[in-house]
């Protein structure tokens, strides 16, 4: 019997194609390819420095698809990033209008701050009662959150900021805007904690099988809190940075961009239900849907296009897996079949 | 000689990784009460779920009344007349008897309205033939297990069955309450229903079976008139060898020196006043009925659940518990019951699972040294004696047997005293069993106290230096292992407090 087992193919004897060709960053990489071409053909004015500065406009939003890429690795689901971005960005603006000079930087800092707290509120309610869903309580504290940021700025707009603070969302190193920098950054130090750390081995075994995770020692409670704190705090990052490509801020910005950042973890190849999917992938559909955007912008096709095309793509990487798997179980009865009869023989 | 009613042929199933059914052949006559016997994993149940049409044989051929039938699924084996009783009982406990009686098949009126009176007065005469006077507008929920089974039998004759197939039904019942179902099983019988009976109990066997099959290891070994058959024959056919072979002996004596003890452990509604010792190098058994309340004590010294009082000793120092991590940082290794839910990433390498429990030990920093992690990984590998190609397999492409052993070397990745083992054979065929109990036996002999959580009489007999019996989460019986089958099980079903070996 053991025998049989272990001549079944498993991932770790898979040949090279199976393992880098077949992946779904591989497809994804080819769907950025094409999208490139597709925009190079489509507008003459689609060229290098061009997707450089075009990065402005959908980077900020990108900073929480790799904390939601955590939450979506062990299973779960946090809708409350936008509004905390809105709250965030609010308690900035008003801070800093408040008249007491308050320093810029001080307004920052609370901005940060109050988003941090946003997803540790988050975190704290989920892991004190482990029986509610994400999905219910990130939506009930995402009304709140937005509400707040209502009542605080009661629908104006504080603005106002000194110049410097525009570098975050305008200024760059050379041709290089300072944003893509940034997000440069976090995507590797992001990269780093999912795939070599043992806190990233310890999301993988969440979302994998909880219970077995708290019989090997996980402190699955602990590290829950922690990336919804996490969370709220690359959402203060992309509140700084949208606040500064504004130059103001509303109670009212940042709206649906929980979508935007869930469609690009999921698009990258995440399973909502937890344990699969790279970080890499994740990262690809962010280009993937920001470029895209881009090239439509150019010859000024209607952004509603556009939400059919990326909800084609997401419908289609839902589904891949799903595909993938059936073609892979049918190829393993194969095989076993085949056993079973030599062996019979 | 009887007809044969149902008959099966050459029955052959295979799920990944195991092969749980091999060419089996099965005869069942009319009027006859058939015992189906086995170990754990010796494919009984999923033999069973091949009749019922759970699953789908991948090769052989079933006669009902000589003619080859095909069943596809669980609708086609009712519309057959084979209904299954399950081991556990599989019911909604929040609707009346009436309703789980009916469930799937209720009676309609021409507009689609429920018939209530007629289902509840259908409902209560098959209960009254069945000899109980159960009220079938009761809340299922409040019966007792043994209640449950005969709402369950009653389900099975609403469906006009005439194969009845009983999955260990006495394993959770009192002597009174089998004798019930002795009764029921026979006054069935004598309508002209054809019982498939299957137990691990020898009493039930010789009580009411006249033929019986033995399997052992997913195959068919033979089948037998009940009359005549001799235990120790039985036991050969079940187990492949004698039992004094299936057990390896101690390799060392259990040193005089505790390595742990609790006292007044108590957590309300589970277990009260649960106090015992482990000595170093000692295999001590906890057995009970199923409910007894032994996984929630074993659980509750992990770190899994919170106790309400008592204390917990480890070598002479007395330790609090909140959690797992804390449990293995004291040296409290757990070997849950369920491998495959509780115990492994099934889509994980055996590398990346044996190394789960103790992340810290590879690499200094926030990192994950891999270089450092795969030695270890192999190195336990091989110590368990693992079958595999390599660490890099998957989890779910090994058997059950050796599925156990990347638990077990999970465990020895910490620095551990005591090692709760709870079920550890359950599921896996006879010569992985065999690896494991040498396993334990080395452990022991290393100097590691072991707690085994046990359903499995012989085993426990077999294995241990000391037994512990639980009783509606009480110690009813602590014993040195010279003991019998029947003392435990008396010590199982009854309080009274009874201490004997200390």
């Amino acid at each position: 019997m053991n025998k049989i087992a272990a001549k079944l193919p498993s991932a770790g004897q898979d040949s090279f194609v199976r393992k880098y060709l077949m992946r779904w960053e591989a497809i994804l990489f080819l769907i950025l390819i094409i999208v490139n071409v597709f925009n190079a053909i489509i507008s003459p004015y689609y060229n290098f420095t061009g997707i450089l500065g075009a990065t402005r406009d959908f980077m900020d939003k990108t900073f929480i698809v790799f904390p939601m890429a955590m939450v979506i690795l062990i299973g779960e689901i946090d809708i409350s990033v936008a509004a905390t971005v809105a709250l965030s960005s609010v308690m900035m603006g008003v801070t800093y209008n408040a008249g007491n000079g308050v320093p810029m930087v001080v307004a920052i800092l609370i901005g940060i701050g109050t988003a941090t707290l946003c997803g540790f509120i988050n975190g704290l309610v989920l892991t004190k009662f482990k029986e509610l869903s994400p999905m219910i309580v990130t939506l009930a504290t995402q009304t709140m959150y937005r509400g707040l940021a209502y009542v605080i700025l009661e629908d104006q707009a504080a603005g106002s900021f000194p110049g410097w603070f525009q570098y975050f969302g305008w200024g760059s190193i050379g041709p290089v805007p300072f944003i893509l920098i940034c997000f440069v950054v976090c995507a590797v130090i992001f990269t780093l904690i999912i795939n070599k750390t043992k806190f990233g081995r310890r999301i993988y075994a969440i979302g994998n099988n909880r219970e077995a995770s708290r019989f090997s020692g996980i402190k699955v409670e602990k590290t829950r809190l922690i990336i919804y704190t996490l969370v709220g705090f690359m959402a203060g990052i992309t509140a700084i940075f949208l606040t500064s490509r504004m130059s103001s801020t509303r109670p009212n910005i940042a709206l649906m961009y929980e979508l935007d950042i869930i469609s690009m973890v999921v698009l990258g190849g995440i399973s909502t239900s937890g344990g699969k999917g790279r970080i890499s992938g994740a990262i690809i559909s962010i280009f993937i849907v920001g470029l895209l955007k881009y090239g439509l912008g150019l010859v000024n096709i209607s952004s509603q296009v556009l939400m059919i095309i990326i909800g084609l793509l997401l419908v289609i990487s839902v589904m891949t897996p799903n595909v993938a798997g059936k073609f892979k179980e049918a190829r393993r009865q194969r095989m076993l079949h085949d056993k079973l009869s030599i062996q019979q023989k | 000689m009887s007809e044969i009613v149902l008959e099966l042929k050459g029955i052959t199933k295979t799920f990944p990784g195991v092969k749980a059914l091999d060419r089996v052949h099965f005869q069942l006559k009319s009027g006859q009460i058939h015992g189906l016997m086995g170990e754990n994993g010796a494919g009984k149940s999923t033999f069973i779920k091949v009749i019922t049409g759970v699953h789908r044989e991948d090769e052989g051929e079933i006669y009902l009344d000589g003619k080859k039938i095909e069943i596809k699924n669980p609708k086609d084996a009712i519309a057959l007349g084979i209904a299954a009783i399950y081991q556990h009982v599989t019911c909604f406990p929040d609707l009346s008897v009436t309703e789980n009686i009916f469930m799937g098949h209720e009676e309609l009126s021409k507009t689609g309205i429920i018939k209530w009176k007629n289902m509840h007065s259908k409902a209560e005469d098959l209960l009254k033939k069945l000899g109980s006077s159960l009220d079938p507008r009761t809340q299922m929920g409040a019966l007792s297990v043994a209640q449950q089974q005969i709402i369950e039998i009653a389900k099975a004759l609403s469906t006009n069955a005439r194969i009845i197939i009983m999955d260990e039904p006495t394993a959770a019942l009192t002597n009174r309450e089998c004798e019930e179902l002795y009764r029921i099983t026979e006054q069935l019988r004598d309508e002209g229903k054809s019982i498939i009976f299957i137990s691990h109990r020898f009493e039930d066997l010789y009580r009411i079976c006249s033929h019986v099959t033995v399997f052992r290891d997913a195959k068919y070994i033979g089948d037998w008139p009940v009359a005549g058959l001799t235990n120790s024959q039985l036991i050969n056919a079940m187990v492949g060898r004698e039992l004094s072979e299936m057990y390896p002996p101690a390799l060392s004596k259990p040193q005089p020196d505790k390595v742990f003890e609790v006292k007044n452990l108590s957590r309300t509604g589970y277990f009260a006043n649960v106090s015992f010792d482990v000595k170093k190098g000692e295999i001590v058994s906890l057995t009970g009925l199923v409910g007894a309340g032994r996984s929630e004590v074993c659980q509750a010294i992990f770190g899994i659940d919170k106790y309400e009082s008592g204390e917990i000793w480890l070598e002479d120092k007395k330790i609090e518990i909140n959690d797992p991590k804390e449990a293995m940082g004291h040296g409290i290794g757990y070997l849950p019951e369920d491998r495959q839910k509780q115990g492994l990433l099934l889509a994980w390498s055996i590398e990346k699972n044996i190394t789960l429990a103790n992340l810290d030990l590879y690499g200094k920093g926030i990192f994950v040294d891999e270089e450092q992690e795969s030695e270890v990984a192999n190195r336990l590998a091989k110590l368990v004696n693992i079958k595999c190609q390599g660490v890099d397999d998957l989890a779910s492409s090994l058997s059950g047997g050796n599925q156990q052993k990347i638990i077990v070397a999970k465990l020895l990745t910490s620095d551990l005293k005591l090692i709760i083992m709870d079920e550890p054979t359950k599921g896996v065929d006879v010569g992985a069993k065999h690896q494991i109990y040498q396993i334990m036996r080395e452990l022991a002999r290393d100097g590691y106290g072991i707690l085994m959580v046990s359903s499995e009489m012989p085993e426990v007999l077999g294995m241990s230096d000391r037994v512990i019996v639980m009783h509606e989460g009480r110690i009813t019986l602590i014993t040195d292992a010279n003991t019998t089958q029947e003392q435990l099980l008396e010590a199982a079903v009854t309080k009274k407090t009874e201490m004997r070996g200390e």
